[in-house]
């Protein structure tokens, strides 16, 4: 999806830096609104959320 | 004798809403007005950020909750995308699906015989609607003393849109969004 928002190189980046996550297994983290965040990014800046149970989807 | 979940064991309904209220505050509780006694969830999410769809999202319980048997996708939690309907995602998909794997066997074999990776058909109202599979029913916890909650299943649901949009748009391959390893 193209975005031609000012920050659009700072919403591709973080896509990829989920996409790096997903490849890697790293624990992610939901926000409150249902954003998906990495769970270390999500700890330094001070977002709270709920931490993706482990498990394998069907 | 109570026959809803809710109404035989009022401290999980309790639960339920309390890490509903704490996780995911803007999703509101009703019930379904089709005679069945289902409660649900309602309420939207942004799993990929800025720039990602907005997905409007029913959490529905089956009236057997908490429970998980073999092929049972997602236990007794059923997660049904409102919009955009999956079922309209995966139609415009699966002749990409079909170019990529030949056949509609060869791409049912890959797992991708709905065009989305993860996902169940199952009748809602009088309609057919394709479902969310959040985790393996092994994964599903059911017991008497721990199970798991709407916000464990939204929480798995939010990563699997994250999967699927990516996968849409070329940013993770078909294992990565199969592998589905949570």
């Amino acid at each position: 999806m193209e975005s031609n928002t000012p920050n659009s190189d700072a919403i591709a980046a973080r896509r990829r830096a989920l996409a790096e996550a997903l490849r890697q297994g790293d624990p992610v983290v939901v926000t409150p609104a249902g954003s998906v965040e990495i769970k270390e990014e999500a700890a330094d800046n001070g977002l709270s959320g709920i931490q993706v149970p482990d498990g394998k989807l069907a | 004798m109570a026959f809803y979940w809710y109404q035989s064991d009022p401290e999980l309904y309790k639960a339920e809403v309390a890490a509903m209220t704490k996780f995911f505050p803007s999703f509101t509780i009703n019930q379904l007005q089709d005679g069945s006694g289902r409660l649900y969830w309602r309420g939207k999410v942004q799993p990929t950020g800025k720039g990602g769809m907005i997905w409007d999202l029913m959490l529905i319980y089956k009236n057997d909750h908490p429970h998980a048997s073999e092929g049972e996708y997602g236990g007794s939690i059923q997660i049904l995308p409102v919009q955009p309907r999956l079922k309209e995602i995966a139609d415009k998909v699966m002749p990409v699906v079909l170019d990529t794997y030949g056949t509609y066997d060869n791409a049912a074999a890959h797992g991708f015989g709905l065009g989305l990776p993860h996902i169940y058909r199952n009748n809602f109202g009088r309609n057919e609607e394709y479902f969310i599979c959040t985790a393996d029913p092994k994964y599903f916890k059911a017991g008497q003393n721990r199970s798991t909650s709407a916000a464990s299943a939204l929480s798995w649901a939010c990563k699997w849109i994250m999967l699927c949009e990516m996968w849409i748009n070329g940013e993770i391959s078909d294992d990565l969004a199969l592998e589905g390893n949570y």
